[in-house]
C-alpha cells in the first residue's frame, strides 16, 4: 500500500477513541497500517441507489467498491468460500426488509466470483436457506424445517440429511467440516449450540440471549453475540467467544450503549470484525451499523465509559478499534481476488 | 295482563337459546379445517411471563386440559401447546415468519377454554425460539397452535 493509499484509508475510517488521547489514536493508526494489505472484507451496505448492495474494502477501509450495484435487488449475507474463489450471498426483491433473524430464509441463494462478477442464482425463492460453505467449496449445508441438508453444488442434489435437533437459525459449517454451529431451543431458546456433522450429536455452547454464532478458523472456537443477564434494563449485546464444548466462554468486546453483532474472524484468527449498533438486531432493517476491526490480542476490550460493564469485566483493556463504514454481516478473506490491490 | 310479560320472557329465553345454538353451529371454518388435530381444551397453566418484545419472535408453551377431540388423535387429557407471540391478539399475530396462523383469542388467560386447530410436533411446523418451562419435566410432544378461537366454558 502506498502512503497516499494509507492516507486515504485513514480518512475513510473513524478513530474510535476519545479526543486528545494521542497514544490511543496512534495505536488505532498502527492497527490500520497492520491490516491494510491483509486481504479483503465483503459486506452489505446501502448503495447510492438506496438498495442493499455488496461492497469490497481493504480491512483499513481503503479501495471500497460496490461489486453488485443492483438498483432492482437487495443483497446481503455475503460469505467467501474457504479458498476465497467464490462468494455466496442472498438476493432479495427490491424493497424487501431484511429481517435480522430471518434473512437466511429470505430471497434467493446466489453464487458469484469473489469480485461479484458472474452471479448465478441457485435454487428458487426461499430455497437453500442459511446456506454455508463446505471446506472444499463444493457443497453447502442448509437449515430447513425438515433438517440440515448437505447439497452438492454441481448436481444441486441433497446428498445427506441430519435432524436439526432444535436449531432454528444461523447454521454455519466449521472450516474443517467436522461441526455445525447454530441457534437452538435447548433447555432455553436463544442458545448457541454445536452439532457434530457426522453423528448429529449436539452440545450447548452458550445459553441465554446468544445468537449469530460463527467459527474461528481453528474450528475449535465459536464467536457469538450475547446479551447477558444482570444488566440494567434491557441491556446491551456484547461479543463473546467460547470453545466448542462451551467450557471457556469469555467476552471479546463490549460497549454500553451499543449492541455488537456481525462477529467474524480474519482467516488467521488474529483480528475480529464486528458491527456496533445503537439498536438491537444489528441494523439490517435500516442501514446496518459501523463495521469495526480489532486485534484478538486486545481482547477482552471495552469502549466508551461503560461504567457498568467495566465493573463486570475489570480485567478488560481499553478498546483499540478501527471503525470503517456502515454495513452489515462483514466477512474476511486473505485471498487476492482480482480487484485493485 | 300477566300473559304479556310471560310471552316476553319466553321470547327472550327462546332468543337466548337460539343465540347459544348459533354460537355452537357457526364454528370458524379455519379451526375446523386447518391442521390435522382439532380440540376444545381448558387453559390450565401459563408458566413464566409472556414476553412482548417486538425485536424477537417466539412460541410459548402452555398447559391445556382437553375436553373434546373434534379431529385427529390425542392420546392424553393434558397437552402442551406452543402459541406464537402470545402477547399479540391471534387476529394480528401472523407475520413473515409464521403466516398461516390466527383466531379470535385476544389474550391468553388461565381458565379460558379454547377451540384450537393443531399440529404436532411443533418442530415440524415452526422454526423459531420456543419458551418451554416444562423442558426436562415433561417429555410429551409439544403441539403447535395454528388457529385459536375462544370457546364456551
Amino acid at each position: 500500500m502506498t502512503m497516499r493509499q494509507t492516507s486515504v484509508a485513514l480518512l475513510a475510517c473513524v478513530v474510535l477513541v476519545p479526543v486528545g488521547r494521542g497514544a490511543q489514536e496512534d495505536r488505532v493508526t498502527q492497527l490500520a497500517r497492520e491490516v491494510g494489505t491483509k486481504g479483503w472484507i465483503v459486506y452489505a451496505a446501502r448503495g447510492e441507489n438506496g438498495t442493499w448492495d455488496l461492497f469490497l474494502t481493504r480491512p483499513d477501509g481503503s479501495a471500497r467498491r460496490n461489486i453488485t450495484n443492483t438498483p432492482e435487488y437487495e443483497e446481503g449475507g455475503p460469505r467467501f468460500s474457504p479458498d476465497g474463489k467464490q462468494l455466496l450471498y442472498r438476493r432479495f426483491a427490491k424493497g424487501t426488509v431484511i429481517h435480522h433473524d430471518l434473512w437466511g430464509f429470505q430471497g434467493n441463494l446466489m453464487i458469484a466470483a469473489p469480485d461479484g462478477s458472474n452471479p448465478v442464482q441457485i435454487g428458487g425463492d426461499r430455497e437453500l436457506p442459511w446456506a454455508s460453505w463446505s471446506p472444499d467449496g463444493k457443497q453447502i449445508a442448509c437449515l430447513t424445517q425438515k433438517g440440515i441438508q448437505i447439497v452438492d453444488l454441481a448436481t444441486k442434489k441433497t446428498v445427506r440429511e441430519l435432524p436439526r435437533k432444535g436449531i432454528y437459525q444461523q447454521l454455519f459449517w466449521s472450516p474443517d467440516g467436522q461441526w455445525f454451529c447454530g441457534v437452538a431451543n435447548a433447555q432455553i431458546m436463544w442458545t448457541v449450540v454445536r452439532m457434530h456433522a457426522q453423528t448429529g450429536e449436539l452440545n450447548i455452547v452458550h445459553e441465554f440471549q446468544s445468537c449469530t454464532p460463527d467459527w474461528f478458523p481453528d474450528s475449535q472456537h465459536i464467536i457469538y453475540p450475547c446479551r447477558p443477564a444482570g444488566q440494567n434494563g434491557y441491556g446491551f449485546t456484547q461479543l463473546w467467544m467460547s470453545d466448542g464444548d462451551g467450557k471457556e466462554a469469555r467476552m471479546i468486546y463490549g460497549e454500553d450503549g451499543c449492541h455488537i453483532y456481525g462477529g467474524a474472524l480474519s482467516p488467521d484468527g488474529q483480528y475480529v470484525l464486528f458491527t456496533r449498533c445503537p439498536d438491537d438486531g444489528g441494523g439490517s432493517e435500516k442501514s446496518g451499523a459501523p463495521i469495526c476491526v480489532m486485534r484478538m490480542a486486545d481482547a477482552p476490550a471495552i469502549a466508551g465509559p461503560s461504567l457498568e460493564l467495566r465493573k463486570v469485566h475489570p480485567e478488560a483493556k481499553e478498546a483499540v478499534v478501527l471503525q470503517l463504514v456502515e454495513g452489515w454481516e462483514p466477512y474476511w478473506t486473505y485471498a487476492e481476488i482480482g480487484v485493485e490491490k | 295482563m300477566k300473559i304479556v310479560p310471560s310471552l316476553v320472557l319466553l321470547s327472550v329465553a327462546l332468543f337466548a337459546v337460539s343465540c347459544a345454538e348459533k354460537t355452537d353451529t357457526t364454528v370458524d371454518p379455519n379451526v375446523t379445517t386447518r391442521g390435522s388435530i382439532e380440540v376444545t381444551a381448558r387453559l390450565e397453566e401459563i408458566r413464566g411471563d409472556l414476553i412482548d418484545d417486538p425485536m424477537y419472535d417466539y412460541a410459548h408453551v402452555m398447559k391445556y386440559r382437553v375436553t373434546q377431540v373434534h379431529r385427529g388423535k390425542v392420546d392424553k387429557d393434558v397437552i402442551y401447546v406452543g402459541h406464537y407471540n402470545p402477547a399479540e391478539p391471534r387476529s394480528s399475530v401472523a407475520d413473515a415468519r409464521v403466516q398461516e396462523i390466527g383466531g379470535n383469542v385476544k389474550q391468553f388467560r388461565v381458565g379460558d377454554v379454547h377451540r384450537m386447530a393443531l399440529e404436532v410436533p411443533i418442530d415440524d411446523h415452526f422454526m423459531g425460539g420456543i419458551i418451554n418451562k416444562y423442558f426436562g419435566e415433561v417429555n410429551d410432544p409439544i403441539y403447535w397452535a395454528i388457529w385459536t378461537d375462544k370457546a364456551a366454558k
